[in-house]
Order: structure tokens, then C-alpha cells, then sequence
């Protein structure tokens, strides 16, 4: 073909044309966020939860203008029930969106298996594992939007000195990075409160008979339970306690008390039962939590969980950066190193230098005779 | 001793089940030269056939349990026309992919059709439980060994004292004899299959109360069947009762007595050990011994 000006100057304009076009698709254009969700396999008790609230976070981010007139789109891949599974799902992620943030599971050993992909990846992610060794690790991209097992462990502890007055506490938890590091944490300041602990026992991922390890503890002399346990198995513990006649208080983590595992039980279950949880997801909480508690209700048929209202929360917070400072992973990075006291519907959000966002839970008992939780109090932990 | 009775009263009824899951095992075993390892998944099917008529239908116990198990027969019978005979003729090896197959399958149309939350089955004793020397012993736990001793009789009526039974040893002792023989082999291996199907529906129907029902409990039911079977004897069924009892003794007075942490340890540790200086298991016979 030959060249004359007049084909030069219609490429010219032509380039120019598209140049101009492009910008402008750019900022219409989704910004696309990452997730990796287990939506299959044992844990996706809990990670239905958080799939329906990132999914009801990004409605609602758009509803509201988006990320300054640009849409937010999840790109959503399953975590499954293992590491490989979580850490597969992670890179896939990477790879075919690009993401400028990406949320991941809420289980630890997941997170710890994820954390060298995310380094790697060099984007912002926010995580609900709660084993402290997750922060650790020290990398410096990754947020923790649920309080570390320590905080519990250490509100645990809190309570169970000052309110049921334990002499002989015994320890039963879920063997893995969470159950193991909780356990760890509450013997270790039980001890420092000269209150040592009786016995430890543990259990595995897919045990169902726990009459080994509370009968034991009951033979050890246990005057109250500390359960570090996942939803399905902390209700199949509690309600085998019940079933063995043990009569000392229960003292549980979070995982108990969600609605996945609350609609197990029965309210003779959860007698002598207290709780410490990551949030009080309740309607009398609030009128943000209220809204929130409602809304989720409506649109998934079942009550939300704290698991869920941390990626709810997170979501909001995250977007709140893009809009300040854009999408870029580093700024992102940054932005969140430094927020301090945002407040959402369940915690008001402080991070520190390893990525910790919430120090505060709350105690909770069913109301005698029925399954409907009270707050009895917020502990806050510096 | 209070504390004893009660462990040894959960470790039996929980042995049961994993005994009732060996058999289910060993039956298709002897019979099909299958090993099914979506046994687990059977049993987990099981319990959400219950849950389907009892929790979700709202029938009454006796019409539950009747359902339940007629559901289970007939996907005894579906698997055997649809995964067994189109597969029958392949190596080995595609019918275990098969039945892998099968069981990721079955867990995640479970996941699908009745979604993630766990459910409670009420147990007919719910709540009821009997004073045995100061020990407190669910009912539901006692039932569950009565249960299986009976199913176990009768299974032992049917294979040794009927006509049926007789032909289905015949089938699995050597299929090609037995075809000459007149039997109809094909009817005999899908009643193997219903049988083996309704066997793990009566332990998922009993672990239900036990254990809530949960599509992900399969998996841990075929890992420790799959230890009793190897402990016992694959293709024995005395092997598939001891073995299972054994593992779930195992693994409730090795967590109270040895260490709550490495119960499983011992079960597996005895399955590896079988595997190295016993391969037949103890009931098992060699293999040269069958010819």
C-alpha cells in the first residue's frame, strides 16, 4: 500500500480518536476485587456467610455511586476445605483479574498458606483468620479485619477469672493453627493469673465424639470449660456435655454462637453456657447493626454471623480507601496501615503495625430457657 | 469406672456404625471385586434421606425411617445401572476413579440440595438416657449397638440359612461358576448393591442424632470403615464387625486413656501395621486361599 499524507493524517486522527476513547472506558469500567470464599467443602458453614455479605457490600457500594462513579465487581473463586485449594484459588485470581485488593478466607491455616502469594501478588488483602501467627509473619499487605485468637483467648481469660470465678479451668480446642494458638494463649495468662489450668485436651477437624475430652476434664477436676471450637463441632460439644451430665460452666469462642451452629442447639444446650464472640450481631445492638441484621435477613433467609458482618465491614472500609486514594495496591497498602478508629457496624477499626484491625469482643449467654442471646459486655484489649 | 462404662458404651455404638459402613464395604467387595469408596458418601446419604423425611417432610418417625430407607434402596439400584454395569468390565482402577467420582458427586449434590448448615435429627430416645453404674449412657447410644448386633444376625441369617444368600456367596465365590449354575447373576449383584446401599442408610439414619447431619461427614465415615475393613479383613465380614468395633474403641479410650491428640494415630497406626505384617487382616483370608 502506499503511504500518502492524506492516509497518514486519517491514522493520525484515527489514534488520536481512540487515544481519547480509551480513558474514557477505563473510567466507566468496574473495578474489579478478588475473593477467595469457601462455597464448598466443611467450611463452607461460615464462608457462605461472608460470600453473602461481600455480595451484599458491593450492592450496596454501587448503590451508593460506586468508587467515585466507577462500579465495584467481585470476582469470587472457591477456597475450599484446604490449603492448596485456598492457596490455587488465590493465584487463579491473581492471574485473570489483576485485582488491585482481594479478600481472603477467614481460616488461618489458610490465611498462613495464602500470605506468601499475597507478598508476591503485591496487593492489599484483608483476612478473618484469627491465629496471631498470621500476623507474624510480618507481611505488611495483609489487614486483619476479626479480633486475633489471643484477644479472645485473653477476654476469655478476663471472664473466667472475674466473673465465674474459675479455681480449675480445663481447656478443650480444635487441633489446628486456631484451636492450638487460643489454647496456648489462655494457659499461658491463666498461669499468670495463678490460675493453672487442670488439663488441655484436643480434638480433630472431623471428630464427632468428644465424651473422651470432657469426661477427662471432668476427671481432672475442671470447675469450668474453655472451648476453642469451630460452628458445627462447638454445637456437637456443647450438646454432648449436656448429654455426659456435665455440670461446670462453658466458656466457648465465637464459632458456637453463630446461627449455623445456634440452630443445633437446644436452649437446655446452651444453659450454663457463656460466650465470647467477635460482635454482637444483633438488632437490638444498634441502629447500623440493626439495618445491617435486617437487611441480610431479608435478602439470605437466615440471620447473619460475625464471620459475614467482618467482610461486610471490610468491604466498606476498603472502599472508603479507593475512594480517597484510588486503586493503586501500594497507596491502598498504605491507607490502611493508617486507619485509625473508622468505624463500622460491628468494631471500629484501628490497625496496627501488623495489620490487626479490631481489639474488642463481647460476652454473650442465651436468656434462660431460650436461645436468644444477651449481651452481657463488650471487653475492649489494648 | 462410671467415666469407663460411659467411654466404653460411646466407643461401642460409634464402632457399630463404622461397623455397619465395613460391611456395606466388604459386601460389594466380596460380591463385585469393587472397592466402593464412596462408601462414605452412602452413609452421609443416608442421614439426608432422613432429613429429607423427617426434617424437611415432617413424617412421622416409623414413615421416616421407611422412607429413608426405600430411598436408599433405590439409589442402591440406580447405582448399580448407572455406575456399576457400565463400568464392570474396566480395569480396576476406572472403577475406583469411578467411585470417587461418585462420592465427590453425591457430597456436593448433598451441598446443593440441602446447602451448608448442618441439621439436627432427632433421635426417637432423644433425650432419654439409662444410670449404669453412675455412668450416664445415652438410649439412643444403646439402641445403636442393639441395632447393628441385630442387623448383624440377620445378615448372618440371610447369607448362611436362605436361598438368596447362599446365591449371592455363590456370585461372589466365582461369578462365572455361578452364571453356569443358572443363577441370575445380574439381579444378585443389584440386590449387593441395594443391600449394601440400605445398610449404610440404617447407619446414617443412627449416626444423624449422633453426629447432626452434615454433608461433609462421609469422608471420616470411609477413612475409618476403610481402617476396620483393613484391620479386620477385606472381604471378611467378622473382619468388617471386630475392625470396626476395634477402630471406634480405638478412638475413644485412646483419647481418654493415651492422648485426646494423637487418638487417630492409633487406629491408623494399627491399619498400617496390619498392612506391613498381616495384609488379610485378622479374619481375612489369603488370597491364594479363595482359589
Amino acid at each position: 500500500m502506499r503511504l500518502t499524507r492524506r492516509t497518514l493524517l486519517s491514522l493520525a486522527a484515527a489514534t488520536t480518536a481512540l487515544s481519547m476513547a480509551v480513558p474514557l472506558r477505563a473510567a466507566d469500567a468496574p473495578i474489579v476485587v478478588g475473593a477467595t470464599v469457601p462455597t464448598t467443602g466443611p467450611l463452607s458453614l461460615t464462608g457462605k456467610q461472608y460470600f453473602n455479605t461481600l455480595t451484599m457490600a458491593a450492592e450496596d457500594i454501587n448503590a451508593a455511586g460506586g468508587i467515585n462513579g466507577r462500579p465495584l465487581k467481585l470476582a469470587i473463586e472457591d477456597a475450599g476445605a484446604s490449603n492448596s485449594t485456598a492457596v490455587s484459588a488465590f493465584v487463579k485470581l491473581i492471574q485473570d483479574t489483576k485485582p488491585p485488593f482481594a479478600f481472603i478466607t477467614s481460616y488461618s491455616t489458610q490465611n498462613l498458606a495464602v500470605a506468601p502469594e499475597v507478598a508476591k501478588a503485591a496487593i492489599p488483602v484483608m483476612y478473618a483468620g484469627g491465629a496471631d501467627a498470621v500476623a507474624e509473619g510480618g507481611n505488611s499487605w495483609m489487614f486483619r479485619i476479626r479480633p486475633a485468637d489471643s484477644v479472645t483467648a485473653r477476654a476469655m481469660v478476663q471472664f473466667l477469672k472475674a466473673k465465674l470465678r474459675a479455681a480449675k479451668p480445663g481447656i478443650v480446642y480444635i487441633q489446628n493453627d486456631f484451636g492450638q494458638g487460643g489454647a496456648q494463649v489462655a494457659a499461658k495468662q491463666l498461669e499468670a493469673l495463678g490460675v493453672p489450668v487442670v488439663g488441655t485436651e484436643a480434638y480433630g477437624q472431623n471428630d464427632k465424639d468428644f465424651s473422651a475430652q470432657l469426661l477427662s476434664l471432668r476427671a481432672k477436676g475442671a470447675d469450668v470449660i474453655l472451648a476453642f471450637v469451630y460452628p458445627a463441632d462447638g454445637a456437637l460439644l456443647l450438646r454432648q456435655a449436656k448429654m455426659l451430665g456435665l455440670k461446670m460452666p462453658i466458656l466457648s469462642s465465637s464459632a458456637a454462637f453463630v446461627p449455623a451452629a445456634m440452630q443445633l442447639l437446644s436452649p437446655g444446650d446452651l444453659d450454663n453456657v457463656w460466650g465470647v464472640v467477635d460482635a454482637f450481631v444483633d438488632p437490638s445492638a444498634g441502629e447500623r447493626m440493626k439495618d445491617f441484621a435486617t437487611r441480610y435477613k431479608t435478602k439470605f433467609g437466615t440471620d447473619a454471623d460475625p464471620y459475614g458482618l467482618a467482610y461486610y465491614d471490610g468491604a466498606m472500609l476498603m472502599a472508603d480507601g479507593m475512594r480517597k486514594v484510588g486503586t493503586h495496591p501500594k497507596a491502598l497498602r498504605d491507607w490502611l496501615a493508617a486507619v485509625k478508629g473508622w468505624d463500622g457496624v460491628g468494631h471500629v477499626y484501628s490497625f496496627d503495625g501488623k495489620g490487626n484491625g479490631v481489639t474488642d469482643v463481647a460476652v454473650v449467654k442465651a436468656k434462660p430457657g431460650t436461645k436468644t442471646l444477651e449481651l452481657l459486655e463488650r471487653v475492649k484489649l489494648d | 469406672m462410671a467415666d469407663f462404662i460411659q467411654l466404653l458404651m460411646n466407643g461401642l455404638a460409634l464402632g457399630s456404625v463404622y461397623a455397619l459402613a465395613a460391611i456395606g464395604f466388604v459386601i460389594v467387595y466380596s460380591a463385585t471385586g469393587v472397592v466402593n469408596f464412596a462408601a462414605g458418601q452412602f452413609v452421609m446419604l443416608g442421614t439426608f434421606a432422613g432429613v429429607a423425611t423427617l426434617v424437611n417432610g415432617g413424617w412421622s418417625l416409623p414413615a421416616g425411617y421407611l422412607g429413608a430407607l426405600a430411598a436408599m434402596a433405590l439409589f442402591g439400584a440406580l447405582f448399580y445401572a448407572v455406575v456399576y454395569l457400565p463400568l464392570r468390565n474396566s480395569p480396576a482402577v476406572t472403577m475406583i476413579i469411578g467411585t470417587v467420582a461418585i462420592g465427590i458427586t453425591l457430597q456436593n449434590a448433598a451441598l446443593l440440595g440441602f446447602g451448608s448448615w448442618p441439621f439436627r435429627l432427632v433421635s426417637p430416645f432423644e433425650g432419654m438416657t439409662v444410670d449404669i453404674a453412675g455412668a450416664v449412657v445415652p438410649v439412643h447410644a444403646i439402641a445403636v449397638v442393639v441395632t447393628t448386633a441385630v442387623l448383624i444376625g440377620l445378615l448372618w441369617l440371610l447369607f448362611n440359612r436362605t436361598t438368596l444368600g447362599i446365591a449371592m456367596r455363590a456370585v461372589a465365590q466365582d461369578l462365572v461358576a455361578a452364571r453356569l449354575m443358572g443363577l441370575k447373576v445380574g439381579a444378585l449383584l443389584a440386590f449387593t448393591w441395594i443391600l449394601a446401599a440400605v445398610l449404610a442408610g440404617v447407619a446414617g439414619l443412627m449416626l444423624g442424632p449422633m453426629w447432626f447431619a452434615d454433608v461433609n461427614m462421609g469422608d471420616p465415615i470411609a477413612l475409618k470403615a476403610f481402617a476396620a475393613t483393613i484391620i479386620g479383613g477385606f472381604g471378611s465380614l467378622p473382619g468388617a464387625i471386630a475392625g470396626g468395633l476395634f477402630v471406634g474403641l480405638t478412638e475413644v479410650l485412646g483419647a481418654a486413656y493415651v492422648s485426646s491428640a494423637y487418638k487417630d494415630l492409633i487406629a491408623f497406626g494399627a491399619m498400617i501395621l496390619f498392612l506391613l505384617l498381616r495384609p488379610q487382616g485378622v479374619f481375612g483370608e489369603r488370597i491364594q486361599d479363595r482359589g
